[in-house]
C-alpha cells in the first residue's frame, strides 16, 4: 500500500478509475445497443457507436452530422422489427430536434431536415431519384414547416417499406420474365399487376374479412388462372414486351397511390 | 346442447296452471297432483324445440292442437316424459329441459295451442310447476347470412391449366403477396397527424391556401 502514496499524486484504484470516467456505464450502454441491433459487423458497429457518442458530446454539431447520425440510427433495425425500429425512430427524432428553439407548443423537426432525411433514406434503400420522386412529393414538407413525431415516424416507415416494395417488384419482374436477359411479355406483366391492383382495391370492411378476400385473389391458383387467360399459346414470343423500369414504375404507382399526402 | 336458433323463441301466451282435483276445489284441501297449463300461439308454428325450467314436476305430457285443413285436432306428442327419476327426491327438480321435434310422437307442425300436463305423484312437495317456457320454431330454409362472392371462387378449376412456358405461379404469387402485405403495412401506419400547413391558430387562412 505504501507504493500508492507517492508525493503529490494520489493514484486511484481500478474501481475508482472506472467509475469516475463513467466508463462502465459507457461500456454497458454499448453492449446493450449491440445486443439490440445484432449487426453483422460487431466491431465496426462498436466503432461507429463510440464515434457518434464522441461527436454528440461536442457542442454545435452541424446539421449534416445530425442527419447522418440519425440515418445511422435508422439503419440499425429493419422496419419489421417493430419495437427496435420505433426506438431508433425516437432516437433519430431527438437528434434532429436538438438545437431547434421550441416555440410555444410547437416542437418538431425542421421541414428542410425532414425532407433531406427522407431523400437520404430512399437513396440508401437503393431507390433511384426518379423512382422515389413521386413518393417524396406526397410526403415531404416545406422547408419552414415543423414536423411532429407521428408524422416523422410515418414518413420514415413509408420510405423503408417502399424500398422493400420496389425490391420485391424487381424480384417479381424477374419471375415473370422467361429469361434473365429478355424482357417480359407485356400481357403477362399487365395480368400480374392487375392481380395485385385488384387485391389492393378490396372493398373496405372488417379487417379479417378484407385480408381473406384479398389473399383469395392472389393465391397461386388465381395467379395461374390470370396468366393462362392472357397467354394463348400461338402468340407467345410475338407480343409486345415491357422492360424492367416500366414494370417497376407501374408497381410503384400502385403503392404511391395509397400514400396519404401530407398537409 | 342448445340449438343455434335458441334466440328466436316464438311469442306465446302462457295461461296460469289449472289444477285437476277430485271433488270440490273449495272444500277439499288436499294438494293437487296434476296441473294443466295451456300455451296459445299467435299464429301456427312448426315447432323445433320446447325448452323450460323444471320446478319439482315429475312427469310431463304434452298435447298439441294442430290446424289441419280448417279443423283443429288435438294430438299427444309426449306421454309421461320423466323429468324426475325419483319423484320423492331432488334429482331433476330444478333442471333445464329441451324437448326436440325428433322426440315427439307426431310432427309438431301448424301448432296453434300447446297443452302441458304436469304430474307429481309424491306428497313431498307443496307445489310444482314448470317455468321459463320457450317455444322455438323451425329454422328457415334460406340462410340468413350472405355468403361473400369470393368464397364460391375458392374451389380450384377442374381442368388443369396449360402452364407450359408460363412463369411459376407459386413464385409469382409469393412476390405479389409480399408486395400486398408491404402496402398494407404502409396503409396501417398512416395516421391522421398533420403538419398543420393551412392552419392559422387552429383555423384555415384563405390567403395561405392560394400559394400552394
Amino acid at each position: 500500500m505504501a507504493e500508492k502514496r507517492r508525493a503529490g499524486v494520489a493514484i486511484m484504484s481500478d474501481e475508482q478509475l472506472l467509475s469516475q470516467a463513467g466508463v462502465s456505464a459507457l461500456l454497458r450502454g454499448a453492449l446493450l445497443r449491440l445486443l439490440e441491433c445484432r449487426p453483422e459487423d460487431p466491431v465496426g458497429f462498436l466503432a461507429e457507436h463510440f464515434a457518434h457518442l464522441s461527436s454528440e458530446a461536442e457542442d454545435g454539431a452541424s446539421e449534416r452530422q445530425s442527419v447522418s447520425r440519425a440515418l445511422w440510427h435508422l439503419s440499425l433495425a429493419h422496419h419489421s422489427h417493430r419495437s427496435a425500429f420505433n426506438n431508433n425512430v425516437r432516437v433519430a427524432y431527438e437528434l434532429l430536434t436538438q438545437g431547434v428553439p421550441r416555440r410555444l407548443g410547437v416542437g418538431g423537426v425542421r421541414g428542410r431536415l425532414y425532407s433531406e432525411m427522407l431523400r437520404c433514406l430512399c437513396s440508401e434503400g437503393g431507390l433511384s431519384g426518379s423512382t422515389a420522386a413521386p413518393l417524396l412529393r406526397r410526403i415531404q414538407s416545406h422547408d419552414y414547416e415543423s414536423v411532429p413525431f407521428e408524422l416523422f415516424r410515418q414518413g420514415v416507415l413509408t420510405c423503408a417499406v417502399f424500398a422493400d416494395y420496389i425490391r420485391k417488384s424487381q424480384c417479381l419482374y424477374a419471375a415473370v420474365a422467361s429469361a434473365p436477359d429478355r424482357p417480359a411479355e407485356r400481357t403477362l406483366c399487365q395480368a400480374v399487376l392487375s392481380t395485385l391492383r385488384e387485391a389492393l382495391e378490396t372493398a373496405d370492411g372488417a379487417d379479417v374479412a378484407r385480408y381473406l378476400e384479398a389473399s383469395a385473389k392472389i393465391s397461386p391458383a388465381k395467379v395461374a388462372q390470370a396468366m393462362a387467360e392472357v397467354q394463348p399459346r400461338a402468340q407467345r414470343h410475338d407480343g409486345l414486351t415491357m422492360d424492367a423500369q416500366e414494370f417497376e414504375d407501374a408497381a410503384a404507382a400502385l403503392f404511391i397511390a395509397r400514400v396519404r399526402t401530407v398537409s | 346442447m342448445r340449438s343455434v336458433m335458441s334466440a328466436n323463441a316464438v311469442s306465446c301466451t302462457i295461461k296460469s296452471p289449472v289444477a285437476l282435483q277430485i271433488g270440490d276445489a273449495v272444500s277439499d284441501s288436499s294438494r293437487p297432483g296434476v296441473y294443466i297449463t295451456d300455451i296459445t300461439l299467435a299464429e301456427p308454428v312448426n315447432i323445433q324445440e320446447i325448452s323450460f325450467k323444471n320446478y319439482y314436476t315429475a312427469y310431463l305430457t304434452v298435447r298439441l292442437q294442430r290446424r289441419e285443413d280448417g279443423s283443429a285436432k288435438w294430438v299427444t306428442c309426449l306421454r309421461n316424459y320423466c323429468l324426475m327419476s325419483n319423484p320423492h327426491a331432488e334429482d331433476g327438480s330444478h333442471d333445464y329441459f329441451s324437448i326436440y321435434r325428433h322426440q315427439m310422437l307426431t310432427e309438431p307442425d301448424n301448432v296453434t295451442t300447446v297443452r302441458l300436463i304436469l304430474r307429481q305423484p309424491s306428497s313431498e312437495w307443496l307445489n310444482f310447476s314448470i317455468e321459463e317456457i320457450n317455444i322455438h320454431p323451425c329454422a328457415k330454409e334460406d340462410s340468413e347470412r350472405d355468403v361473400p362472392a369470393w368464397i364460391s371462387t375458392l374451389t380450384p378449376v377442374e381442368e388443369p391449366l396449360d402452364l407450359n412456358g408460363l412463369p411459376d405461379p407459386e413464385t409469382v404469387s409469393s412476390s405479389i403477396q409480399q408486395m400486398w402485405a408491404l402496402t398494407e403495412i404502409m396503409q396501417a401506419s398512416q395516421t391522421a397527424a398533420s403538419i398543420g400547413r393551412f392552419d392559422v391558430e387552429g383555423s384555415y387562412d384563405v390567403k395561405l391556401l392560394s400559394y400552394t
